[in-house]
């Protein structure tokens, strides 16, 4: 391509990402020979609390570890046809969930050998599928399988208060009984607290990297940004990860500094919502040839990042613990200080109560974000991240932004037809948005 | 100047040769299976029917699901975007296009220069598009011209329980042994695909004038089914399975839309006052 | 007008009755998504609890605003909603439950001119020690907020007096389902049900008062008919008429179920207690789950499962139709596990996917199979 607009470079934390992620992997499925427990949860669920166990402890997060298989198209229907058929579970089930029971009734682990059998599970539940995903994988272990679930459901962002936060606080204590008793091992306070302020630090410092998105030209793309927050899906109260963050955003600040374009001829913002097709994502770069940048969307800036309002209406990355001058007590305090982050500043979980909440939040970003268009994948594969789709685009279409939805799966090539969304992309980039393809 | 619009759908090729503006002549033939060859013998039959020459074509647009076919052409637009330049030239007040063809029920919203501002499809089904009324006409045992025409005789209304054309032909087996009238099935029958396509034009918002345009706007019963449907009139042009082939001809005549941007595309106050 | 028939007018001609009732009454009517909802609270407050339903056509008003794959009944309501249907609805609420129903009441909240909207946050984690305390916090907030918008206090006497309305109507309800046990029940499955349909459209105490007319007519009714095969059907929402007609005009017959439109919904009382608030936050913790909130807190195992087999042994169902809308995502989960579970216990399964409107014709060729297949069973026992 001719000399872009503005200088473009790679991120030089990448390979270290891609390094946490791989070990991250490696050492669950090895956890085992190392004397380590095992455990299986969500993206959401608190691992603060079963990584503060004593000794060596190795989680598996099932989302990502649905999406990771989703982007190998080949082995994620293997898998689903292995839970439609074996199992006889309902074809349009969440996308990652399929591939996750099929991977343990093929006892097969996507990332090699078989499938390492966990030694608890530790799970939160908030969309409707949480909760039964791993009580399903429970069942197909033969039932042994300790396990624990906690709610979150407690309510939108803006009300909650000490009710709500104490909800979520005694179900932690008892997770910490639950823990303590299958597993023989004691959680140490010391460990947790470290735990809380990583957790923080990973939420925090992903919010103020996806702030820094609002410059023009954008320092980073969506495409890339999904490599990045994966971290904070496995392990957001990992010590390394949390160093990751706060590394990444001092790479960040230096490009937005520097001008450094994730595309070099930025010259349209995009917004997305819910999980991409994760077999496709060539769409993106596709997208690049027109000078479009897609900036994030609410999915990408808080699935694990923590955010909160300002006063004049703003979206703002959540103060760390530092910010805000806050030194960890002790057990009580870690575990109120967890909860209160994770409802208050997870705005991802807002749409759960309302079309309003999604609506207002994506506002927001469209406006902070400076988007130009917004293109909604109407995303068959995960209902929680779908909640209140058409809602948005009628939200969004009101403030005067273009607006397209294209329909796919996350994590089911068999749903996505890419001829036919590609070409609703193309329509949409060159009729409504009237854009040209760069020259090459 | 001498242009060429083809539109190659699943089932038909339309091909429109205009000059400076006016249709100087048309033709349709089966897409068939071998798509390139039936897009050459059409475009080779109605050049020789207007007594010209491929030399004489000063440029070539092709448009539908399988317009990259046409390997002659010199350009490819999306189908909504050949609707969308034909409609406004035909029914200028247009600002709603609802487009049924054999595979695929769209809805266009348009501006008045023919832009594109939003765009639904049915989702991926039989149930909404006009292979849904040859299946049902089949089954009835008569042809699609006569179910139109029947349709219209029709005074009720019964539902269709099935929302997919496989269970739909089983419902019309049972309403035919059930002695219902053949009227009243085809009322039922375009009344149910009114319904799914009415869905798809509500999701782009239902601004007037709505134009109905592809092979099964020439369904009288079918338009009647969707005009109670959406409870609004619902305008014709003539030929409407014409309307692709004649868009990529407007398209061949004067060139793709301009591109408008600069550096951004959207420039709103709201978002300068929180750039500062 | 016998109960029955009175049940299937107010089943048919829902809107009708509402209004009607607020012009007898003056009263406020409330519509609510979800069976999570505490009636008690709102009886208290003499509002009418309506539960909205579909209205089993297809859901053209919803594309705009729930895509579609979400669960048809939910877009069903939505739509019923946009045409205008409820436009008599003082104010709107739900429980949290599905995310399905959700999006019908996140697009109601917006689209629908309601004078009163409420989003009542049920924990989902009812079988955790922690949830009642949470909600009985949560029904306070409700009730509190009920209050302000009637301007009128709840007392105690009148949360027993709530309670005592939705308690009877339990308890009738229930009584009349023991008939169900008999060998010749003299009530059918679509009359079991319409019953139950009704009683979350109208207002409870006539309700009651017809439930004890039926209660003691049932010794002296008498089916002409052949009972035909024992079934329980079991799943998600069902209000559909047509095909439980269907099932039991060819040889078949309902004798139990489990829907939150059906005994799932009545089966659990209030325990009375000193705390009214808390007495009802136990009961809606404690009662039977929908499958989007069936998960132990430290256990995996189904608490509906175990409930589901009683009330087939009680029953005497001799075969079981497992039935779900399309796309919904709790019972799709549940249902392979309760499938085995049920065949390992010797009840033969059939699963079938329903939609708001529901091909007849191509069920009764698959429901004739299944009760041909159970009738050779019983042929080889």
């Amino acid at each position: 391509m001719a000399e872009t607009k503005y200088h473009t470079k790679g991120l030089e934390c990448w390979d270290k990402a891609k390094e946490l992620r791989t070990k991250y992997y490696k050492d669950y499925a090895k956890a085992h020979d190392r004397g380590a427990l095992r455990w299986e949860g969500g993206a959401w669920s608190f691992d603060a609390l079963p990584q503060a166990l004593e000794g060596e402890v190795h989680p598996l997060t099932e989302e990502p570890y649905g999406a990771s298989v989703g982007a190998d198209p080949e082995t994620q229907v293997r898998y689903q046809e292995a839970a439609e058929g074996k199992w006889g579970c309902a074809r349009d089930l969440c996308a990652y969930l399929r591939s996750y029971w099929g991977s343990i009734i093929l006892d097969e682990y996507f990332f090699g050998g078989k499938w390492p059998k966990a030694d608890f599970i530790f799970q939160n539940h908030i969309c409707c599928s949480h909760g039964k995903w791993l009580q399903v994988v429970a069942e197909l272990e033969g039932g042994q399988i300790p396990y624990f679930c906690f709610d979150v459901g407690a309510g939108p962002y803006d009300k909650i208060g000490e009710r709500q936060i104490n909800y979520v606080v005694e179900q932690l204590y008892d997770g910490i009984e639950f823990l303590e008793k299958t597993t023989g091992r004691k959680i140490v306070d010391e460990k947790l607290i470290q735990n809380v302020y990583n957790t923080y630090r990973s939420a925090c410092y992903w919010s103020k990297v996806c702030e820094l998105n609002q410059a023009i030209p954008a320092p980073l793309d969506e495409k890339s940004m999904y490599s990045l927050y994966v971290l904070g899906t496995l392990q957001k109260s990992s010590q390394e990860i949390a160093d990751f963050y706060v590394e990444l955003y001092e790479e960040v600040k230096e490009r937005v500094a520097n001008q450094i374009a994730a595309v070099g001829n930025e010259r349209c913002r995009v917004l997305g919502d819910s999980q991409p097709p994760w077999g496709f994502l060539r769409i993106l770069r596709y997208m690049e040839e027109y000078g479009i940048v897609s900036i994030g969307s609410l999915y990408t800036f808080s699935l694990i990042g923590w955010w909160q309002i300002d006063d004049d209406g703003n979206l703002v990355p959540y103060p760390t613990l530092e910010d805000q001058g806050i030194t960890i007590k002790d057990r009580e305090h870690a575990l109120r200080l967890l909860a209160e982050g994770e409802l208050r500043g997870k705005l991802m979980w807002a749409p759960f109560y309302g079309a309003k909440f999604k609506n207002e939040l994506v506002k927001k970003i469209a406006r902070q974000w400076k988007c130009d268009a917004a293109m909604i994948h109407l995303n068959r594969g995960c209902e929680g991240t779908a909640m209140h789709q058409m809602e948005l685009k009628i939200a969004l279409a009101e403030t005067g932004l273009p607006v397209m939805t294209y329909e796919g799966n996350m994590a089911d090539e068999r749903e996505f037809d890419e001829a036919r969304d590609m070409r609703l992309i193309d329509l949409f980039l060159t009729e409504t948005m009237g854009l040209k393809k760069l020259a090459d | 100047m001498l242009v060429a619009g083809i539109d190659v759908g699943g089932k038909n090729v339309h091909i429109v040769l205009m000059k400076d503006g006016t249709m100087l002549e048309k033709g349709a033939a089966p897409t068939g299976i071998k798509k390139a060859e039936a897009v050459e013998q059409l475009y080779d039959k109605v050049l020789r029917q207007a007594g010209l020459k491929r030399e004489d074509v000063e440029h070539v647009v092709a448009t539908g699901s399988s317009g990259r076919r046409v390997t002659f052409a010199q350009g490819v637009i999306p189908e909504a975007a050949a609707d969308a330049r034909a409609v406004v030239r035909l029914i200028p007040s247009a600002r709603t296009i609802i487009d049924v063809g054999a595979e695929e029920g769209r809805a266009i919203k348009i501006n008045s220069e023919g832009r594109v501002l939003d765009f639904a499809i049915n989702e991926k089904c039989a149930a909404g598009t006009g292979t849904f009324v040859d299946t049902m006409a089949r089954a009835l045992e008569i042809t699609v011209e006569e179910m139109a025409k029947a349709s219209l005789q029709s005074t009720q209304s019964i539902p269709m329980n099935a929302q997919c054309a496989v269970f739909g032909e089983s419902e019309v087996v049972s309403l035919i042994h059930a002695k219902t009238p053949k009227h009243d099935i085809a009322r039922a029958v375009h009344d149910a695909i009114a319904g799914r396509i009415g869905s798809v034009a509500r999701i782009v918002g239902l601004e007037k004038d709505v134009v109905m345009i592809g092979g099964v706007a020439k369904n009288t019963g079918f338009v009647e089914s969707l005009k109670r449907e959406l409870a609004t009139d619902v305008l014709i042009p003539d030929e409407p399975d014409f309307v692709g082939a004649l868009g990529a001809a407007v398209a061949a005549e004067t060139g793709v839309i301009e591109e408008k941007v600069e550096t951004r595309v959207v420039e709103r106050q709201d978002y300068e006052e929180s750039s500062n | 007008m016998e109960p029955i028939e009175k049940f299937l007018e107010v089943w048919r001609h829902r809107h009708d009755y509402a209004r009607d009732w607020k012009a007898r009454t003056g009263g406020k009517v409330v519509g609510y998504f979800c069976t999570y909802v505490p009636e008690e609270i709102l009886y208290t407050a003499d509002i009418l609890p309506v539960r909205i339903l579909g209205g089993h056509e297809p859901p053209n008003l919803a594309s705009p605003h729930v895509f579609d794959m979400w669960c048809p009944f939910c877009r069903d309501c939505l739509s019923q909603g946009l045409a205008e249907k409820y436009d008599y609805l003082d104010g709107i609420m739900i429980a949290q439950s599905c995310l399905h129903v959700r999006q019908a009441f996140g697009a109601w909240e917006i689209h629908i001119p309601t004078p009163w909207k409420y989003y009542l946050c049920m924990p989902n984690a009812v079988r955790s020690p922690r949830a009642k305390p949470f909600l009985a916090g949560e029904l306070a907030s409700f009730k509190e907020a009920v209050e302000e918008w009637t301007g009128k206090p709840i007392t105690d006497e009148a949360l027993d007096k709530g309670i005592e309305i939705m308690n009877t109507n339990r308890r009738l309800m229930k009584q009349v389902y023991e008939f169900r046990k008999e060998d010749i029940p003299p009530v059918i499955g679509t009359e079991a049900m319409m019953m139950v349909w009704a009683s979350q459209l109208m207002d409870k105490r006539e309700h009651n008062e017809l439930l004890k007319q039926f209660v003691e007519e049932l010794p002296n009714r008498k089916l002409e008919r052949d009972p035909g095969i024992r079934l329980m059907i079991v799943g998600s929402e069902n209000d559909d008429r047509p095909f439980m007609e269907m099932v039991e005009s060819i040889g078949g017959i309902f004798v139990i179920e489990d829907h939150c439109t059906g005994s799932r919904y009545f089966w659990d009382e209030v325990v009375p207690g000193e705390d009214r608030i808390s007495a009802i936050a136990n009961r809606y913790c404690d009662r039977i789950p929908c499958p989007s909130k069936d998960w132990g807190a430290t256990d995996w195992q189904r608490k509906r499962f175990p409930h589901i087999l009683n009330l087939a042994r009680e029953y005497r169902a001799e075969g079981v139709i497992l039935t779900q809308q399309k796309f919904c995502d709790p019972h799709e989960c549940d249902i392979p596990s309760l499938r085995r579970y049920l065949e390992d216990n010797g009840l033969p399964c059939y699963f079938l996917e329903f939609e708001v409107t529901v091909p007849v014709g191509q069920f009764r060729i698959r429901v004739e199979a299944f009760l041909e297949q159970i009738r050779a069973e019983e042929l080889f026992v």
